[in-house]
């Protein structure tokens, strides 16, 4: 089996007319984290929305491989039985859905999708407290509405609860860091990298440097104006942090 | 009836009081539920005659086929320190048509009224049409008077966001759909 997990050639995508990714090219295999930095309007949350099979982005050109498989043939659903996760630069709120009954379903949705049977309430619970101590979440969210009243920080930490809860193979975390407090980026990069295995990988997208102090990554790559016009190791992070995406040439 | 029992009545199988009058002190809670299937044109009259007296109103519709759904719910405020809540929430899909008309009147003298009031209606296909007309008619001074109607699909961003995680499509839209309508289902299984 090929350790590439991801493969990504000459993407083009956007929403309506309007072209932003001009031609992606990328490659991940498993085990390594990679950040992608740019600036913003760059294409980086383009990026993540259609990796996830956001419905409003339209893919013009390319293509996605993902463990072997056509991604972009993949409904988002599919996506995540196959283990693609997707941390939301802006998580939504769901009135009315508790946090218990929404990872109830959607565990149950992905064992009902691979043929076993449905999660036994006792496990399920044992699961949800132990995953929400992980992410150092109190209990009392578990009977909270998805994201309502939450605030900047709890909702980034939902993310990665949820990450916990699904045990992704492909991670995409889009401006986790926004909107953190430092004890509360701490604990989600933390929480991140206690679920690293050697058979996953995390793509971590980001603005700012803070977050890869954090999740360190083995590989970084520039977003500018749609295309990915630099590619080195983890030093580039404090090059762009000293110097400004304006250093990085095309 | 001081003690404020709960009235649970549906619409097509029970005969819905069509004119209620509450004294000084009297409590209602009353809960209006129109299943699926059922066209209907209903109006309803609750005065408030009495000081202090207090409603808690609410309903749920289900239009999913060709239903023709009028509600026209009037509550009449006539003395004072009364309260009202109404809560209405219904889906229309199909090509079904619902309407709501709540009408809120203060008379003169009915001072430190408070009257709140919201319909809600979720809207399934582009088909479907939900008129929602809130109207507030106030001649007192010193009340409280709110209403807040509002018709809409499911949001998108909510059903990539579970789908996102697993959920089916239909899955999805039925999780949130239910949710939706949890707040006055929900008072069903309180008494």
């Amino acid at each position: 089996m090929s350790d590439i997990l991801l493969q990504i050639e000459d993407l083009h995508a956007g929403i309506g007319e309007k072209e932003i990714l001009k031609g992606v090219n990328l490659t991940i295999r498993r085990g390594e984290v990679h950040a992608i930095m740019g600036p913003n309007g760059a294409g980086k949350s383009t990026l993540s929305a259609v990796l996830a099979g956001r419905p409003d982005y339209t893919v013009t050109a390319g293509s996605v491989r993902y463990a072997g498989r056509d991604l972009l043939a993949m409904t988002p659903e599919e996506r995540s039985w196959a283990g693609l996760f997707l941390s939301f630069q802006y998580p939504t709120e769901i009135p009315g859905v508790s946090i218990t009954n929404f990872m109830k379903a959607a565990l149950n949705a992905r064992r009902k999708a691979a043929g076993a049977p449905e999660l036994g309430a006792g496990e399920f619970l044992q699961r949800l407290r132990e995953k929400m101590a992980f992410v150092q979440m109190k209990s009392e969210f578990a009977k909270r509405d998805v994201n309502v009243g939450f605030s900047g920080g709890e909702k980034k930490r939902n993310e990665v609860f949820q990450m916990a809860m699904l045990e992704p193979v492909l991670s995409i975390l889009d401006e986790t860091d926004s909107g953190l407090d430092v004890d509360a980026l701490r604990t989600v990069a933390d929480g991140v990298n206690r679920l690293r295995t050697p058979e996953t990988a995390t793509i971590v997208i980001t603005h700012y440097q803070r977050l890869l102090d954090h999740i360190v990554p083995d590989v970084v790559h520039v977003l500018k104006e749609g295309r990915i016009i630099k590619t080195a190791g983890r030093e580039l992070v404090a090059q762009i942090e000293e110097a400004g995406y304006e250093s990085i040439g095309a | 009836m001081k003690a404020s029992a709960h009235s649970v009545y549906v619409l097509g199988r029970d005969e819905v009081p069509q004119q209620l009058r509450l004294g000084a002190g009297e409590q209602l809670k009353m809960t209006l539920v129109v299943p699926e299937g059922v066209s209907a044109s209903l109006q309803m009259d609750i005065e408030l005659a009495g000081e202090g007296a207090q409603l808690d109103l609410a309903g749920v519709y289900t239009c999913l086929g060709g239903e023709r759904l009028s509600l026209d719910v009037n509550i009449r405020h006539s003395a004072p320190r009364c309260t009202s809540r109404q809560l209405f929430k219904g889906i229309v899909g199909g090509t079904a048509r619902a309407a709501f008309h709540g009408l809120v009147y203060v008379a003169p003298g009915a001072a430190q009224t408070e009257a709140r009031q919201e319909s809600h209606a979720l809207l399934l296909t582009p088909e479907a049409f939900v008129e929602a007309q809130p109207q507030l008619e106030i001649y007192a001074d010193d009340v409280v008077c709110t209403h807040g109607a509002t018709t809409g699909f499911l949001d998108p961003e909510a059903v990539f966001y579970l789908r996102s995680r697993g959920i089916g499509e239909t899955q999805a839209r039925m999780m949130l759909t239910e949710a939706f309508l949890a707040p006055v289902y929900a008072r069903l299984h309180e008494d």
